[in-house]
């Protein structure tokens, strides 16, 4: 059951903007579609997003009125500089005919809580300002954007009536572990649509929609800092709205900070996905099953870079774990998973394999007990990283010989494991009384 | 003769009546403030051991690891019925404190005031100790999944020196708050840690200089290989 849009400005008037944002909201007056670009130090690409972007609106809707927004966190490398230098009033080179409309922009800073989730609320404030009916929101280190992608993210919305786009991508088999062994089964399992990039970064959404997650109380939580990716997705899943997806071919990001902690990408994303959990409790409890989401564009298969990996490291871990996790992995797991583990752990050579069943199981483990908030949550979650090298380990062995297509047969078959594990999940989720 | 002894045993007996006379309601009020006082302590007891669960007060102590710290210690009971049985006993022996002060006795009077007098150091020491040994149970758990996730070796060790680092530093402040030997744990303290840095100085510097140089190398090593794996996770 959808929510009605709340009546206009409302919900706005809680978001602040400078008195320039607010006299070029007020010149605009309108706008059709709006294409969002968060950003904070993203100086050598974002013109190139800008670009993109101004030229997808130009090329797919000149009968349009646009604007392109970018939310700024406070860049020091003059990213909103560079927004507004970005040349994009004659993109000759790749149209025919000139737009009708011109594209607009404003280049805002966004307050509250630092973080993505706050400027993309600033977006959806201006969107609902604007009475935006289309939004496309992308990231602003994206270096393969093209002007394609606007019209994949918007059309759906515009033509054929979606509320929300998730961007589907196609990546090296060895790319995106967490979102393939934990976010993606885990969301499909939970709420029965198969969104397959359910963090992906780069979406379409309706205008209703924008104003729908600006009514949610979320904006001083870990949501306005970390987690709007999996929480946009959630949410329109949850809420019941009209879900789509489009392949958008290869993301490459801007070659920024590789060497990230990996403890702490695993809890921001895993606590988002078990916050979501308990908020959306009553609404998965009941889902058995997985429904197609619709697809637009045209899947193709390109030839990636080769991701090389440090296998020997992962296990290293993996085994340490086992070893030395032991008075904290008892408090999560059941005897006989923990047993199966160490038992894993102390396996020799080339014929580790961690068995989907298993992930599956520790994974819906780790959920219970963050519900039952057996330990502080960055500890709890944290001590999941060998366990997923260990996973991850076992995985990039199980697919070194094969192509994209049997790592993504891999993937759908753990997909489904977490399916048929749902009823453990149920199982050990009420036992618990919640 | 016989008079003579007569008389000093009435007077003896007339004396030690009077004062049962004057010291019985002492006595009376002493034995009521200990019936008293055990009621207290059992009811209290029973309460709390029926409020506490119903609260979640066992999960929240789970969640800070002082079940953990309780099953270390060798109490098997829960957090909450080990906080209910606390408070009876605290109750009873305030109450048993109570009932000798009741007395009035004069060998009683001032050992009692010194009683009392030192309770909120021993309560002080007390919520020393209990906060040490949760703030070094939570720190030995960080730094071990910390280390255990950065691959490093020794990860117990490292997590048990960050606990028994976090759990000395209270006792010695615990006896401080006591006053007992202060001087001799001001320099037990000060020789002990520097002696320790002085020693993993030494250690690390002269016998081992080539390990700590294959440490070193292998830590600059790791860092640049994590900043040139380009896996990326999301």
């Amino acid at each position: 059951m959808l929510r009605p849009p709340p009546p206009g400005g409302a919900l706005t008037d809680a978001v602040p903007f400078g008195p320039a944002v607010e006299a070029r909201i007020a010149e605009i007056g309108e706008v059709d579609v709006l294409v969002g670009i968060p950003s904070f130090n993203n100086s050598r690409t974002i013109g190139h997003v800008v670009r993109a972007a101004a030229a997808g609106l130009a090329k797919y809707f000149p009968e349009l009125r646009a604007v392109i927004v970018n939310s700024d966190g406070g860049s020091s490398d003059g990213t909103p500089e560079a927004v507004l230098q970005a040349d994009f009033s004659s993109p000759a080179a790749i149209l025919v005919q000139h737009p009708l409309a011109p594209v607009h922009r404003i280049v805002t800073p966004y307050h509250g809580v630092p973080g993505k989730g706050s400027a993309f609320r600033a977006l959806f404030a201006i969107a609902e300002r604007l009475g935006a009916d289309a939004c496309a929101v992308f990231d602003a280190d994206l270096r393969s954007i093209s002007p394609e992608w606007v019209q994949l993210l918007v059309a759906p919305v515009l033509q054929r009536g979606f509320d929300f786009v998730a961007p589907l991508y196609v990546r090296h088999k060895h790319d995106g572990t967490i979102t393939n062994s934990i976010v993606y089964p885990l969301t499909r399992a939970l709420y029965g649509q198969d969104v397959r990039q359910p963090i992906g970064g780069d979406f379409g959404f309706s205008g209703r929609l924008a104003s729908h997650y600006l009514t949610k109380p979320v904006w001083e939580s870990d949501v306005a800092r970390f987690g709007i990716d999996i929480w946009m997705t959630t949410t329109a899943i949850a809420d019941g709205f009209k879900l789509c997806q489009s392949f958008l071919g290869t993301k490459i990001h801007d070659a920024k900070d590789p060497g990230a902690d990996l403890s702490e990408m695993l809890l921001q994303v895993v606590a988002s996905v078990f916050d979501l959990m308990r908020a959306h409790r009553e609404r998965w409890r009941d889902v058995r099953g997985v429904e197609e989401v619709p697809l637009f564009g045209f899947p193709h298969g390109v030839g990636l870079e080769p991701v090389p990996v440090d296998l020997g490291r992962m296990r290293a871990i993996f085994r340490q774990g086992a070893r030395e996790l032991g008075e904290i992995w008892e408090r999560v797991l059941p005897p006989e998973t923990r047993a199966e583990i160490v038992g894993l752990a102390g396996g020799a050579g080339d014929r580790f394999h961690f068995p989907d069943l298993l992930w599956a199981r520790a994974v819906y483990d780790f959920a219970v007990a963050c519900e039952r908030r057996v330990l502080p949550r960055d500890q709890l979650l944290r001590s999941l990283v060998p366990l997923y090298l260990g996973r991850t380990a076992s995985f990039i062995l199980q697919t070194e010989d094969g192509d994209a297509s049997d790592a993504e047969t891999a993937n759908r078959s753990l997909a489904d494991e977490y399916v048929r594990q749902k009823p453990y999940l149920l199982e050990r989720w009420s036992a618990q009384g919640v | 003769m016989w008079d003579f002894l007569s008389d000093v045993i009435r007077t003896t007996l007339s004396g030690f009546a009077e004062r049962l006379r004057a010291f019985g309601p002492d006595l009376l009020a002493m034995l009521v403030i200990l019936a008293l006082g055990l009621l207290a302590a059992v009811a209290l007891r029973a309460l709390l051991r029926l409020l506490l669960p119903r609260l979640g007060f066992d999960r929240f102590a789970s969640r800070l690891g002082i079940s953990l710290v309780l099953q270390k210690g060798g109490l098997t009971q829960s957090p909450g019925d080990v906080v209910a049985s606390a408070t009876a006993w605290g109750v009873l022996a305030v109450s048993v404190l109570l009932a000798i002060g009741s007395l009035n006795l004069r060998f009683g009077v001032s050992p009692l005031a010194q009683a009392f007098g030192y309770l909120p150091q021993l309560l002080v020491a007390a919520a020393l100790l209990l906060l040490g040994s949760l703030l070094g149970a939570f720190l030995r758990r960080s730094v071990l999944i910390a280390a255990v996730n950065a691959g490093l070796p020794s990860a117990r060790l490292l997590a048990g020196g960050a606990q028994a680092g976090v759990l000395f530093l209270c006792i010695a402040m615990a006896l401080e708050q006591l006053g007992v030997g202060r001087q001799v744990i001001l320099v037990a303290f000060t020789i002990l840690f520097g002696g320790v840095v002085l020693a993993l100085s030494l250690a690390f510097g002269l016998a081992g200089r080539e390990l700590a140089r294959e440490l070193l190398e292998k830590l600059v090593r790791r860092s640049s290989d994590a900043r040139g794996d380009p896996l990326r996770h999301l």
